[in-house]
């Protein structure tokens, strides 16, 4: 007799048989073709009848086959005088500074034929050396064909002598009047400007100069001012510091413009000197996910927190404590207190939130820790940010009642994130000339007079001095794309000076060498500052502590990618994914799971895979954001909710303009806003969100260490150490990968061998070796529909792994099926650990896309590179599905000179934007395979350049993209057949494993172990 | 026929002027004590970088000077300038100053006969240049391979078979008389024959292979010939002739291609690089002024003034590119002049002897890789230390060819 007995596939098919039912019927998608094709309601709508397709195909293949037999004429057009040291092919690198009000950093500009295409750091200039994402993505600006191409006058054209002339007649008619002649700019930090500043302010009474900064730290600056008396922000020595306790501060994302991460990093190496870092947060920032410890906390109790630390402290030490205060986080501030006490002089405590009580309680706590003059310098301030919304307001105001007669926005963006536009709108009309120096007609530069076409940092010339001591030089790398001209000149002007901004800078650097300097890219004085202390901690502490309310309050925060949003028009980052969401494309609510499951808001991955999330509103007030979606954040604190600013542009530009909310609508210029009313609304959005899967599901993709274990535990023990190579069983006993083979070994002695180190403990995922990438490969932009349904080209990806409180052991003790504990894995814990793991193409030595290629077109080189050859692929796709890392991309469509499909992605199909690619780098057509090939450019042309001098490669000399643009020296690249190099070091490192080393892939790509802090 | 007498009697005048002309010439030159020959051999080798007998270049025209200015003047001017302009002289300052102050050199070397005979040559000129010298330069076609002696040896050959057919063909009808047969005529002998071949399908089927393998080779050829451009010979913007360039005057070929030694791409010189000896060499043997004008036209230089334009706006030149290497392969000429020490002629051809440049060699990607494995790499480098032995014992050969240190592998072109 036949059993009747039936098998469930999941657990699901039993106790939910309609869900089975409904994935089951949708197991093709009614709309697969969409899958395929770029529009679905193109293909609809088209005309075409399968006859005509095939007369189309005949046609286009026989006049393919005869245009074919005919070279098309190519004209070579050389210089007619060549300019000087300059040859074709070969770039030249220029030392420069990369500065827009939010991002500061000294860099190098590489350049070919003239053109301006890739940033790197300039390592060698101390301060702010570093390049972030957006400074790596800067670049792409500067081919924008959206920018300002002339001066304007009430929305039309005019010369720049008329502008000059019209806007001095301006001021003086401001002078004559009495009226305020007001200048508005980001924080001044450059030398030159502030000179140029300083002679407006004595040649007119009526002239008052405004500094406002994008992301405003004005509170947190009052108490600076109050403790030090300079409105200044310390220079932070993190690498000097044992114990780091961050309250809210995204230090790794420059929240005060200082560059911290390699000085973070130096200390992030694992071993008796490696420091802790503590986070005490509400939303999961960068900081925060690279935290060895997490703390969750509402903002509104952040004043509090601080306060009870610092109480505590006080009692240990016997100095008289501040108000008493009782927290959520008491026992954990009880340890830190603890922790810090026993750290003396080697410790610092962060204030991230823009709030003066909880600066100064931060400043006071330092002091009691003795840290100033260690980890705070004493001798040094960091000039980045010193901006006083306050004063904005004030001269708002004034407009208002009709004081102002002359206002100059110059680099700033108040109606975006300042004032509402229709506030401003209504103000500037009583002001006789508004002029606002800007490269696009953004939200105020559309409601001013006069707009000033600013040029692009590539265009200009300039200092900065991020910090006491330290001045770095911006020079022009390209003429004038169009015609702009940097504010600074446009004032020099109006003063009736001579001469140009260039001229006026080389003066104020008389006696000096300007072409060394230029060259060098820095000049470090001699100068000091000495910071005295003027209030003693009891007078700090003594404020009001803010009550707290259960109400929902609103943090808001810069994203990695698009920070304040200056540079909001780039596709880059727009598309890079967030390193916490992995979102792109969008901004969103960041909410705690407990809150989206009282509000009923859900996120559900479609049939496809990709990520779909409720709609909420958000209010305040009168001022309200009507829909908003909502990604569940792991790790947000319970009453919190996040939003970015940088999105809902008008004005940016293509890309920009329509994406997202402008968070400012609702914050105006505050971080923190509380009593938020938060409902749901209907629909559902359409994340594009490249990873799916929060954790690792048990399995060692990354390895994790505490810092207790990696001292005193051997790494290899017989299966109870921290880095165990996986065994295979034999019937010669358990062997590992390598040595149950079944392949061939290229032979590696000879010659080169290319090897890439990744140490999980110093990535910080900040996404600068995404964007890097982009920019040295010429990695296509694709666009949100894309990216949604998994095309997006990212050669190198950096996975992000929630903890979670489900582990292997706590099943098996608790009984857990199978399919019950993978299903408990899935979910990340409310305040997770996170790891970051860059993944590029792991060149492997067994390489599973070799073997699988009908055409050869990936094959291993004798360097140990697994190399892609685009013009031989003919688009199988069976190496990407036979690739364990998914790190091949797939040319779905004609991504470049494809306009009509991707005008998003102007780097490929913009005549301006074409500027911006790497000559040495092939454009992918449509239907082929790419992948990371080690920046096998800089491979050629290191082994060129040892060639042509005649000597062997230097170890450091070939850095791919990746590694160059990493602060913190997490990825390093290099060749261990050189025993001497430090990637041979490297490899013999005990932290050192490959990724899914049991598949037995042998890659050249290894990773170290993160190791964590947790004494 | 009055106005052809009329031409002839005007044309006669013409010829009797020219000839009491150059005879009153010839007198003068007679009477300087100079040998015009010599005159011209050292007016060449020091004089003419800046001075032309017809017209001004750096410095005045030279036809007439003698009767412009005093021999003794001459020699002094000529001897050392600046003594003479130091000395007071009025007319040495004004020469000076009419011309930007662009001071001649001395030449204490030339003696005062030296000077004559540059004075004479002066007066002479250039003789009329013999047919038989310099002709025009004969365009040189693209080496392509002799087919005309081939066709006429083959046209010779069938008619020798031709006839040898109808001697044939006489002998056997002579013979079929002899044995008593009627003759046959060669098309009654040809039907037949070709009724036999249709009815053989062994035959058939043989020649259709044959044929059918004809076909395909042909196929193939042209199929694999798209895109291959050997012997592309654009007409350039400017007819400049390698030529005399790199041939006659044996200008090395990194003069003006200075990149090929530094980077990947072997440069098209600018206009102005041009200018470093045509803003003296004015005039080209074949087309004259014609295309030197056009340098000048780019560089924005006046002929009539010798100096260069202010303010102009200069026009480059839109050469037309010879070898297209498509985007996907990366080639480096820095990798192959500058480290391989490979000569251009390698792979450019006999470049010194083209008159229009043309595409030499195949630029297929099979042609590379010939050359990859056949070439042995320069093992003195400094940077194959200790890898050429390791690969002597690696490939048991005292031969190391680019093959060998991986110049196969697809990724060093392709990326």
């Amino acid at each position: 007799m036949a059993s009747n007995k039936k098998y469930w596939k999941s657990e699901e098919e039993l106790y939910n048989p309609a869900l089975t039912e409904q994935l089951a019927a949708a197991e093709f998608p009614a709309d697969s073709e969409s899958l395929f094709t770029a529009s679905e309601l193109l293909l609809q709508s088209t005309q075409t009848s399968r006859r005509d397709f095939l007369k189309y195909l005949g046609f286009s293949t026989a006049a393919a086959t005869l245009a074919a037999c005919e070279a098309p004429v190519i004209e070579s057009i050389p210089y007619v005088t060549a300019p000087d040291k300059l040859v074709p092919g070969v770039a030249a690198y220029f030392a420069s500074l990369y500065d827009d009000g939010n991002d500061y950093a000294a860099i190098l500009v590489k350049t070919r034929e003239g053109r301006p295409i890739k940033f790197e750091p300039n390592k060698e200039a101390g301060v702010n050396s570093g390049t972030n994402a957006r400074v790596q993505a800067a670049v792409l600006n500067l081919y924008d064909s959206t920018r300002l191409k002339s001066p304007l006058k009430d929305g039309n054209e005019i010369s720049w002598d008329q502008f000059d002339k019209e806007i001095v007649e301006g001021i003086k008619k401001a002078a004559e009047t009495g009226k305020i002649f007001a200048l508005v700019t980001p924080t001044i930090n450059s030398p030159a400007a502030r000179s140029i500043i300083e002679k407006y302010r004595s040649n007119y009474n009526n002239f008052t100069h405004v500094e406002i900064d994008a992301f405003p730290t004005t509170r947190s600056l009052d108490a600076w001012e109050m403790a030090t008396g300079v409105r200044k922000f310390p220079f932070y020595q993190l690498d000097k510091a044992d114990v780091i306790v961050s309250f809210g501060c995204d230090f790794i994302n420059g929240i005060h413009g200082q560059a911290v991460e390699s000085d973070y990093a130096t200390r992030r190496v694992p071993g008796p000197d490696m420091s802790k870092h503590i986070q005490i947060e509400a939303n999961m920032t960068l900081t925060g996910a690279n935290a060895d410890k997490r703390i969750k906390l509402r903002a509104s109790e952040n004043t509090a927190a601080l306060l009870s630390l610092y109480n505590a402290l006080a009692r240990k030490m016997g100095v008289p404590t501040g108000k008493n205060v009782s927290t959520s986080i008491d026992a954990d501030i009880n340890k830190i207190a603890e922790l810090l006490a026993s750290r003396k002089g080697k410790s610092l405590v962060l204030n991230g939130y823009d709030n003066k009580e909880a600066e100064q309680i931060a400043i006071a706590i330092n002091m009691l820790l003795e840290n100033f003059g260690s980890t705070i310098s004493l001798t040094k301030r960091n000039n980045l940010r010193a901006g006083d919304d306050r004063k904005f307001a004030q001269l708002v105001d004034n407009m208002e009642k009709g004081l102002v007669g002359l206002v100059v926005f110059a680099g700033v963006n108040p109606a975006y994130n300042k004032v509402s536009s229709e506030r401003l709108e209504k103000a500037l009309a009583k002001v006789p000339v508004t002029v606002c120096f800007s490269d696009k007609l953004h939200e105020t530069s559309r409601i001013c007079q006069y707009v000033g076409a600013l040029s692009h940092v590539c265009e200009s010339w300039g200092d900065g001095s991020p910090s006491t001591g330290v001045v770095h030089f911006m020079q022009p790398t390209i003429h004038n794309i169009y015609n702009t001209r940097q504010w600074q000149q446009c004032l020099l002007n109006w003063l009736g000076i001579d001469g140009s901004y260039y001229h006026y800078i080389r003066s104020l650097y008389a006696g000096n060498d300007f072409n060394e300097l230029l060259h060098d890219g820095v000049y470090k004085t001699d100068e000091t500052t000495s910071i005295s202390l003027v209030q003693t901690p009891e007078v700090l502490v003594n404020v009001q502590v803010p009550k707290t309310s259960s109400a929902i309050e609103l943090i808001v925060y810069q994203k990695v990618s698009l920070g304040t949003g200056e540079l909001a028009n780039n596709p880059w980052l727009q598309e890079m994914p967030d390193p916490i969401t992995r979102a792109s494309w969008d901004n969103y609510v960041t909410m705690s799971r407990a809150d989206a499951e009282k509000l009923g808001i859900i996120n559900r991955n479609v049939s496809n895979g990709a990520l779909n999330g409720s709609y909420v509103s958000l209010s305040v007030g009168d001022r309200k954001i009507d829909k908003v979606p909502v990604l569940i954040q792991p790790g947000q604190a319970e009453g919190t909710i996040g939003l970015a600013v940088g999105y809902g542009r008008e004005g940016m530009g293509r890309v920009a303009d329509g994406i997202g909310v402008n968070a400012h609508i609702l914050a105006g210029n505050a971080h923190v806003l509380t009593g938020v009313e938060v409902n749901k609304v209907d629909g559902e959005h359409e994340f594009a969100c490249v990873q799916l899967h929060h954790t690792m599901m048990g399995r060692t993709i990354v390895k994790e260490v505490s810092l207790e274990d990696f001292i005193n535990r051997p790494a290899q023990d017989n299966g109870r150490g921290w880095n165990e190579k996986p065994k295979f069983e034999t019937y010669r006993g358990p062997l590992d990968s390598k040595e149950t083979s079944l392949w061939d070994e290229f032979d590696h002695e000879t010659g080169h061998f290319w090897n890439m180190s990744v140490d999980l403990n110093l990535c910080t995922g900040c996404g600068a070796c995404v964007i890097a990438c982009h920019a040295e490969n010429n990695v296509p932009v694709v666009g949100k529909k894309e990216v949604r349904v998994s095309r997006d080209m990212h050669w190198l990806r950096i996975d992000r792994y929630y903890s979670s409180d489900m582990t292997e052991e706590i099943a098996e003790e608790q009984g857990l099926s199978g399919v019950k504990k993978f299903a408990l894995m899935e979910i990340p814990s409310d305040n997770p650990q996170v790891v970051f793991q860059p993944v590029m193409c792991q060149h492997c030595n067994h390489a599973p896309c070799e073997t699988v290629c009908p055409v050869a077109a990936t094959t291993h080189s004798s360097e140990g590179l697994n190399h892609m050859t685009y013009n031989r692929c003919i688009g199988t796709r069976y190496c990407a599905n036979n690739c364990p890392y998914k790190v091949r991309r797939f040319n779905w469509f004609l991504y470049n000179e494809n306009p009509e499909q991707f005008e998003i992605n102007y780097a490929m199909n913009d005549d301006l934007g074409k500027m911006v690619l790497n000559p040495d780098v092939t454009l992918r057509s449509r239907g082929v395979m790419e992948k990371c090939s080690f920046c096998i450019q800089r491979i050629q042309l290191g082994k060129l350049q040892a060639k042509k001098e005649g000597r062997k490669v230097k170890d450091g000399e070939i850095q791919t993209a990746c590694m160059s643009a990493c602060s913190t020296g997490a990825i390093t690249f290099g060749d261990v057949n050189d025993p001497e190099s430090r990637i041979a070091t490297l490899k013999n490192e005990e932290r050192m494993y490959h990724l899914l080393e049991e598949v037995g892939t042998n890659p050249s790509v290894f990773y170290q172990v993160k190791v964590r802090n947790l004494v | 026929m009055k106005i052809m007498k009329k031409c002839v009697s005007r044309l006669r005048m013409v010829w009797v002027v020219l000839c009491v002309m150059l005879s009153s010439l010839m007198v003068s030159a007679q009477d300087l004590p100079g040998d015009p020959a010599n005159g011209r051999k050292l007016f060449n080798a020091q004089c003419a970088a800046c001075h032309k007998l017809d017209r001004r270049l750096v410095g005045p025209a030279m036809a007439g000077i003698t009767e412009r200015r005093s021999q003794e003047w001459l020699i002094r001017w000529i001897r050392n300038n600046a003594e003479l302009r130091a000395s007071g002289d009025k007319d040495a300052i004004a020469v000076y100053e009419e011309y930007n102050r662009s001071a001649m050199p001395a030449f204490p070397l030339l003696s005062d006969q030296d000077i004559l005979d540059i004075l004479a040559y002066t007066i002479v000129g250039d003789q009329p240049a013999s047919p038989a010298g310099d002709g025009p330069v004969t365009t040189q076609a693209p080496a392509k391979p002799e087919r005309g002696l081939n066709v006429w040896v083959l046209a010779g050959l069938s008619l020798f078979l031709l006839i040898l057919l109808m001697i044939l063909v006489k002998v056997k009808n002579t013979l079929k008389v002899i044995k008593g047969e009627e003759p046959t005529s060669v098309l009654e002998d040809f039907s037949k024959g070709v009724q036999v071949a249709v009815k053989n399908q062994k035959l058939i089927v043989l020649l259709t292979v044959v044929v059918s393998v004809f076909l395909l080779k042909e196929l193939y050829w042209g199929l694999m010939s798209i895109g291959v451009e050997q012997g592309y010979m654009p007409e350039q913007p400017i007819a400049f002739s390698h030529k005399i360039h790199a041939g006659e005057n044996g200008i090395d070929c990194k003069y003006c291609h200075y990149g090929a030694e530094k980077g990947k791409h072997s440069n098209i010189p600018s206009a102005a690089l041009c200018m470093n000896c045509h803003k003296y060499i004015q005039e080209g043997p074949k087309y004259g002024t014609a295309e030197i004008d056009k340098i000048y036209a780019a560089v924005g230089f006046d002929r009539e003034t010798q100096s260069y334009i202010e303010g102009y706006e200069e026009k480059p030149v839109k050469w037309v590119r010879v070898h297209n290497l498509p985007d996907l392969s990366y080639f480096n000429h820095a990798q192959h002049v500058n480290v391989a020490g490979l000569e251009c002629q390698t792979c450019h051809g006999p470049v010194e002897e083209m008159e229009v440049l043309y595409q030499y060699s195949e630029l297929t990607m099979g042609w590379c890789i010939n050359c990859h494995r056949e070439t042995e790499v320069n093992i003195e480098n400094g940077y194959y230390k200790d890898l050429h032995d390791k690969l002597k014992a690696k490939y048991k050969s005292d031969k190391i060819t680019a093959e060998m240190i991986g110049g196969l592998e697809c990724g060093k072109c392709h990326y």
